[in-house]
């Protein structure tokens, strides 16, 4: 009836090791502050496009986007000493985002934003590593971030749509087209890409690459409803046409 | 009392169709390791694709292989020890669900149609036929259980107070967690993939589906080890030439992992947004009160072959490990849960890690995770599996095995294979070499930019080790198929299992009863999950398109 002595005192050392792994843990989460990540934004849209923001100091705030089979930014160069808040998005399927060497290690999940907050204390190449299973390619997504005492500020590579941003800035649209919803002269171009327009003849077109580009060859025609027709006409080349148009689709938010 | 005639032929089907698939699963693992050192720089080696053979690796080694060999113990087990004629009606329908579904699944993966591996997450989408097949092969696996209860019920009614014999209690165990952790998965795939594969849903909510997936994907994991802990108390301590130290250990280790086996899957899922802290907190905490069955189980097997060298002969406080048959080709069995238990100790440390909540994000989806379940499920349970079919093949068919000798030596070498390819495994994962990933065209690529000199030795450590474990694997295969060709001996004995005496026989009355035990773990299920798919529901969205694995396109499901 009554357990063995033995087997009893093998019992109370097995829970006593729990207590203790979880006292243990329970350190690291709260006194070193070393916690799994966690963001709940579900609900909210993810974010599109890819982009490095400086805030005070060393301190910088990277939107990740995943795509099979790249990340973007593919090369961020901070100086040493930087603290980067990292958050990350997939634009397909699920990825992973792992930086070796440090305790970033994120799922990348479809409609959820992930985050993670890392400290370059050491100069050095961190590979960054997609670490789950995305399709025939998955080998060749990585990126990396540079971390070095010889720089004073961040730079990057692989930033699709950071071209376009600087070019409608450059040819002057931002002049009258607002990014942020501002009314101006013409249509913001927050939420625009993709969405219905109605035009002044009555039509109605959704703002695609093909209404885009009639719309930067002769912008005379198709004025969208309720704003003047005073579009100049800006040479631009096909290449920058689908730069403005990588921006643009990020904008969606 | 002898099994039926066609539950014999059942059980042998059951057993020797998936060693078959199996040499298939054996080749691709020896072939990854190829892979990964970049001995093989390709994307494909002898017209099988590196994420096809590991779809095919896992769906076959992890699900199929286990699976069927549970049900094959299950009834072996049943049989024998209730004494028992069962329902060859409900065996055969078993049977054939379980083999269309592996047909219809294999078939899937080998014509490269379904490369999204064995944990199939969306939006990688398969085709319909491969979530098909996997319903089938469930739902086949289902229908034993639920064949065995009234043989079961019966043979308390007519033996009162008389204790349920261990392996029986092991079995029903193993068929509880199955259906519980099933229920949640076929939800998946009936629900979700299916109809969204089919192009009757344009999305999928994929937060809802990875969690259902580890819902089932962590209870998977005792329910490949359960078969094997049925092997341990029930025949390891009689092969050792002892007794079982404690029937109460037994007892009470196959109620806790009914207990702990669900509501802690969101350890897998640590790293996932969208999911609370506190949430996987909770789940952390459960993950690690499953040590503690696991410790008492160490103790007790550990206790009963101190016992059995003890009664040997062997003296001292450590000189009796001399005693224990290591090396005995008339006893080849013994060392295949020997060897078993000792790789286990490192799975289970290794575990530990896994589940120790923060410490997650230094291995989460690294090399790491493959070098601890391979100490695991490719440890203890495959040489469970492979010692356990070989015993019931043989003795069903009333065959020798030959030679005894050579099946002794096979969990010695797959042992020293597991702890090379581990070891290798480990040191990558620890720095940052990521898991399923065909290492050798990029990482162990010179010409890469995104070469790392630093995985050179654990990859090609953990290719070392692998090719020893084929080797075992080879071996192994030629002894089955030795004794398979060799000729019966109709003299011999029924077949039956080995089972062994307990030494303490405790009668802890709370330890005999199954209802309590699995109501309070479906209510610790609710309480772990509710908040945490609750939310998913409501705030994740359900419109993720399918992607084809080899297309950053999205699959237009709606012609």
């Amino acid at each position: 009836m009554s357990i063995n002595v033995f087997e009893k005192r093998a019992l109370l050392m097995a829970v006593a090791s729990v207590g203790v792994s979880l006292t243990l843990i329970g350190y690291a989460t709260w006194g070193m502050g070393i916690n799994v990540p966690t963001c709940i934004t579900l609900g909210a849209k993810p974010f599109q496009q890819a982009s490095v923001t400086k805030h005070d100091g060393k301190n910088y705030e990277v939107h990740y986007v995943a795509r099979m089979w790249a990340f973007e930014p593919s090369v961020l160069r901070v100086p040493t000493g930087s603290t980067l808040d990292i958050y990350a998005v997939t634009k397909d399927v699920t990825h992973g985002l792992l930086i070796a060497g440090t305790n970033v290690n994120l799922m990348l999940v479809p409609g959820a934003i992930a985050n993670s907050r890392v400290h370059f204390s050491k100069p050095g190449i961190y590979s960054i590593v997609c670490h789950e299973f995305c399709g025939i390619n998955h080998q060749n997504m990585f990126a990396r971030i540079e971390v070095s005492d010889q720089i004073a500020d961040y730079s990057v590579e692989g930033l699709p749509g950071s071209e376009g941003a600087k070019l409608l800035d450059a040819k002057g649209c931002l002049a009258c087209h607002s990014i942020d919803g501002t009314a101006s002269v013409g249509p913001t171009f927050k939420g625009a890409w993709g969405a219905q327009v109605k035009l002044s003849d009555g039509s109605t077109r959704t703002l695609d690459a093909a209404y885009f580009l009639e719309k930067v060859r002769n912008p005379s025609a198709n004025t969208v409803s309720g704003y003047p027709a005073v579009m100049p006409e800006v040479p631009l080349t096909d290449d920058e046409i689908n730069e403005m148009e990588a921006y643009l689709e990020g904008l969606e938010n | 009392m002898e099994l039926q005639e066609n539950l014999k032929r059942i059980i042998l089907a059951e057993l020797l169709v998936p060693l078959a698939l199996f040499v298939f699963g054996a080749y691709h693992g020896v072939l990854q390791v190829m892979y990964l050192a970049g001995v093989i720089r390709a994307n494909s080696f002898a017209g099988i694709d590196y994420y096809q053979g590991l779809t095919a690796h896992g769906v076959i080694n992890a699900i199929v292989l286990t699976t069927f060999f549970a049900v094959a113990l299950g009834y072996t087990v049943i049989s024998q020890e209730l004494k028992a004629h069962v329902s060859i009606a409900g065996a055969a329908i078993s049977l054939a669900l379980m083999l269309a579904g592996t047909a219809m699944t294999a078939a899937m993966i080998f014509l490269g149609k379904a490369s999204v591996l064995y944990t199939f997450y969306p939006p990688l989408m398969a085709h319909p036929l491969f979530y098909v097949g996997l319903v089938l092969f469930i739902v086949g696996s289902w229908v034993p259980m639920w064949t065995w209860i009234p043989v079961y019920l019966r043979w308390r009614k007519e033996n009162k107070g008389q204790n349920t014999p261990m392996g029986v209690v092991g079995i029903l165990a193993t068929f509880i967690v199955w259906q519980m952790c099933t229920l949640p998965v076929a939800f998946e795939v009936l629900v979700q993939l299916l109809p969204w594969s089919m192009g009757w849903t344009s999305g999928v909510n994929v937060m809802l589906s990875r969690t259902l997936f580890w819902f089932f994907g962590h209870p998977l994991v005792y329910f490949w080890l359960l078969p094997t802990y049925v092997l341990y108390y029930t025949m390891l301590p009689r092969l050792a030439g002892g007794k079982l130290f404690s029937d109460f250990a037994g007892r009470f280790t196959f109620m806790a992992l009914i207990l702990l086996s669900c509501p802690l899957g969101l350890h897998h899922q640590f790293a996932d947004p969208g999911i609370s802290t506190t949430s996987k907190g909770i789940q952390g905490i459960l993950t690690l009160l499953v040590a503690v069955p696991s410790l008492l189980t160490a103790f007790t097997l550990a206790a009963s072959l101190e016992f059995a060298a003890r009664r040997r002969g062997g003296k001292g406080l450590f000189g009796w490990w001399n005693k224990l048959p290591y090396f005995d080709p008339e006893n080849w069995l013994f060392p295949y849960l020997f060897c078993g238990l000792v790789i286990f100790l490192f799975g289970g440390i290794t575990g530990i890690v896994n589940a120790s909540y923060s410490m997650n994000n230094v291995v989460h989806n690294t090399a790491w995770i493959p070098a601890h379940f391979h100490l695991t499920v490719a440890g203890p349970i495959f040489l469970g599996i492979l010692g356990g079919s070989l015993l019931i093949v043989t003795g069903l068919l009333k065959k020798p095995v030959v030679s005894g000798a050579m099946a002794m030596i096979v969990p010695y070498v797959w042992m020293a294979g597991t702890f090379v390819f581990s070891a290798g495994f480990f040191i990558g994962g620890l720095r940052g070499e990521p898991r399923r990933t065909n290492l050798g065209l990029t990482y162990m690529n010179p010409a890469s930019p995104s070469y790392r000199p630093d995985w050179y030795v654990p990859a090609h450590l953990g290719m070392v080790g692998g090719c020893i474990m084929g080797l075992a694997v080879l071996l192994y295969f030629i002894v089955l198929i030795r004794s398979l060709v060799a000729a019966p001996n109709a003299a011999q004995a029924p077949f039956a299992l080995p089972t062994s005496e307990p030494y303490h026989n405790e009668n802890v009355a709370a330890v005999h009863n199954f209802a309590p035990w699995v109501a309070v773990a479906v209510l610790l299920c609710i309480a772990a999950y509710w908040v945490p798919i609750s939310n998913i529901v409501k705030y994740g969205s359900s419109n993720a398109p399918g992607f084809r694995p080899d297309s950053p396109a999205a699959v237009d499901t709606t012609h």
